[in-house]
C-alpha cells in the first residue's frame, strides 16, 4: 500500500489532490470512510427500523469496557480487537436473550445493560490509565485517523464484504420482520435467528469501525442516516440510498474538517453528519413532507 | 378434495400474566370452508388465532395438515408498523415475493404480480404509494392482499372488516368466498360482525375462554336473539 499513498502524495505535492493527501494516515482515513460509510450508513435504515439506537450506544460503552479488558488481559491498545469483539458479543447476544426472555420494555433492559457496561468499564479504565498514556484510550474513545493501519483497512473492507452478503441474503426476511413480527413468524420466518444474526453483524460493524469513529460516537454513525435520509424518502430503496449518502458526505466532509482544524475524526463526522440530519429536516419541513407519527 | 381438517386444535389452554385466558378448546378447520369464531371482547379469540400463529405459548394440541403450498396466510387486527418508516405498498408485498433485497428494486415480474394483486383487493396504483399515508382500511386491505397470493393452505383474519367500508367489505367476503370455494383455502376468521357470518360461515364457534358452542351457523346462532350476546 505504501506505493500507493507515495502517489497520492506526490499528486499532492502537484497540487492535483489537497494537501491532506501528503501524509499516508489521512488517505488510509479516507479509505476508512469510503468503506465504513456505506457499511454502517447502509446498515443506519435496518437499526431505526427494528429500533436499535439505543442497542448501538450500549455496544459503543461496550466496546470501551472490552478495550480495557483486552489491555488487562494483556492486548496492545492498537490491537485489542479480542477484548472489544468478545465483550461486545457477549453484550449484544445477553441484551438480546434477556429482551426476548423479559417481560420490561427493550429499552428499560438496555438502559440496565448500559449502565452495567459503564460501571464496568469506569472501573477498569482507571486500572487500565496506571499502565497506558490515557490520550491512546481516548483515540479509541472518540476516534483518531493516526491509530488506523492497513491491516485494520483490510479487516474493515473484509467485515464490509461479508456483512454485505448476509444481509443481502435476509434483507427481506429482516425487514417484514422488522415492520411487523406476527406476519413475519406466519411467513415462517425464523425470528429469534434473524434478531441474532443481525445484532452480531452489527456488533462486528461497529467494532472495526471503532478507530475512525470511536466508541463514544459511534451510536450517531448508525443512526443519524438513517434519520437524515428518513426526513425525505418515500420508499426502502430512497431510505437505502439516502442513508449511504448521508454517511459518506458527513464521513469525507468531517475527515477533512478533522485534518483542517485538528480534532478528533469521530467528532468532526458526527457533526458533519447532524449538519445534513438539520438540512434534511429544514427542506423536509419546507416541501410540507416532514412525517410525524401517525 | 380431502375432508380431513386443515388445523385440528385439541385442549389448548392459554395463560397470560397468571390468568387463564382460554381452557379446554377444541376445533378443526376443513379444507375449502370458511369457520368464524364469534364472542364478546376479551374471550380469547385473537389469542387462539396467534397460538396457531406461534405467537403466544399455550399448552394442548395445535396441528396443521398442509398437503399443498404449504403456506399460512395471517391478517393481524392492527399492523404493528411503524407508520414513519419509509416503505411503500409495493416494497411490502415485495418483501416475501422476490428474493432480491427489496431495497435494490423491485423485479419487474413481480411488480406485475404486485399490481395484479393490489387491484384485486380494491387498491389499483397503490403500489408506489408509501404505507404511512394509507389509510386505516387501505392497510387493511395491503395486509389482505400479503395474506392471500399465492392461495394459503389456511387463511387466518382477525377481525378484517375493522375500518373497511361497505364496498371493500363486500370486496373481502368476495375474496375469501373465492379463496375456499376455487383454490380450497380453510379460513378461519374472528368477526363480530353478524351479517357477515350469516353471509360467509359454514361453520360458527362461539368462544368465550371456552367453546361455547360450535356447529353450522343455523345450529349456532338460531334466530337474531341468540346472536345478541356475542355478535352485534
Amino acid at each position: 500500500m505504501s506505493g500507493f499513498y507515495d502517489w497520492l502524495a506526490v499528486l499532492a505535492d502537484r497540487g492535483s489532490l489537497p494537501e491532506a493527501f501528503r501524509f499516508a494516515f489521512f488517505a488510509r482515513g479516507l479509505l476508512s470512510i469510503l468503506v465504513l460509510a456505506p457499511l454502517l450508513g447502509g446498515m443506519s435504515h435496518l437499526v431505526v427500523a427494528r429500533r436499535l439506537s439505543f442497542f448501538s450506544a450500549a455496544l459503543g460503552q461496550a466496546a470501551l469496557t472490552g478495550l480495557a479488558i483486552g489491555l488487562l488481559l494483556g492486548e496492545p491498545i492498537d490491537r485489542a480487537h479480542g477484548g472489544i469483539f468478545g465483550f461486545c458479543t457477549l453484550s449484544a447476544l445477553a441484551m438480546v436473550w434477556v429482551k426476548r426472555h423479559a417481560r420490561l420494555p427493550a429499552d428499560t433492559l438496555v438502559g440496565v445493560f448500559l449502565s452495567l457496561t459503564l460501571g464496568l468499564g469506569i472501573c477498569l479504565l482507571v486500572a487500565v490509565t496506571k499502565r497506558f498514556n490515557v490520550h491512546q484510550v481516548e483515540a479509541v474513545m472518540f476516534g483518531s485517523l493516526l491509530t488506523v493501519t492497513d491491516g485494520d483497512l483490510a479487516l474493515l473492507a473484509t467485515l464490509a464484504v461479508v456483512v454485505a452478503a448476509v444481509l443481502g441474503w435476509i434483507y427481506n426476511r429482516l425487514l417484514l420482520e422488522s415492520l411487523d413480527a406476527s406476519i413475519a413468524q406466519a411467513a415462517g420466518v425464523r425470528t429469534a435467528l434473524l434478531e441474532y444474526v443481525f445484532v452480531l453483524l452489527l456488533t462486528a460493524a461497529i467494532v472495526v469501525s471503532l478507530k475512525v469513529i470511536g466508541a463514544l460516537l459511534i451510536e450517531a454513525m448508525v443512526v443519524v442516516p438513517a434519520a437524515a435520509s428518513r426526513n425525505l424518502a418515500r420508499s426502502t430503496r430512497a431510505h437505502l440510498f439516502g442513508s449511504i449518502f448521508t454517511a459518506l458526505v458527513a464521513g469525507v466532509g468531517g475527515l477533512f474538517v478533522s485534518t483542517r482544524f485538528l480534532v478528533p475524526s469521530g467528532g468532526a463526522v458526527v457533526l458533519a453528519m447532524s449538519a445534513v440530519f438539520f438540512a434534511t429536516l429544514a427542506l423536509a419541513a419546507l416541501r410540507g413532507g416532514a412525517r410525524r407519527p401517525a | 378434495m380431502s375432508t380431513s381438517p386443515v388445523l385440528e386444535i385439541a385442549d389448548l389452554r392459554i395463560d397470560r400474566e397468571s390468568r387463564r385466558v382460554l381452557e379446554d378448546v377444541s376445533l378443526e378447520v376443513l379444507p375449502g370452508s370458511i369457520h368464524f369464531l364469534v364472542g364478546p371482547n376479551g374471550a380469547g379469540k385473537s389469542t387462539l388465532l396467534q397460538a396457531v400463529v406461534g405467537l403466544v405459548d399455550f399448552e394442548g394440541r395445535i396441528t396443521l395438515r398442509m398437503r399443498g403450498s404449504g403456506r399460512l396466510g395471517w391478517v393481524p387486527q392492527s399492523f404493528a408498523v411503524d407508520r414513519t418508516l419509509p416503505i411503500t405498498a409495493g416494497e411490502f408485498l415485495a418483501l416475501s415475493r422476490q428474493r432480491r433485497p427489496v431495497c435494490l428494486g423491485v423485479g419487474r415480474r413481480v411488480r406485475a404480480r404486485i399490481d395484479s394483486l393490489l387491484a384485486s383487493v380494491g387498491l389499483d396504483g397503490f403500489s408506489r404509494r408509501p404505507v404511512a399515508e394509507l389509510s386505516g382500511g387501505e392497510l387493511q386491505r395491503l395486509l389482505l392482499a400479503n395474506a392471500i397470493d399465492p392461495a394459503p393452505e389456511l387463511l387466518l383474519l382477525d377481525e378484517p372488516s375493522g375500518g373497511l367500508d361497505e364496498a371493500a367489505t363486500s370486496r373481502l367476503e368476495e375474496v375469501l368466498a373465492r379463496l375456499s370455494r376455487q383454490s380450497g383455502t380453510a379460513v378461519l376468521v374472528v368477526s363480530h360482525d353478524r351479517g357477515q357470518v350469516r353471509r360467509l360461515a359454514d361453520r360458527v364457534t362461539i368462544v368465550d375462554r371456552a367453546v361455547r358452542r360450535s356447529g353450522s351457523p343455523d345450529e349456532v346462532l338460531g334466530g337474531d336473539a341468540a346472536l345478541a350476546p356475542e355478535i352485534r
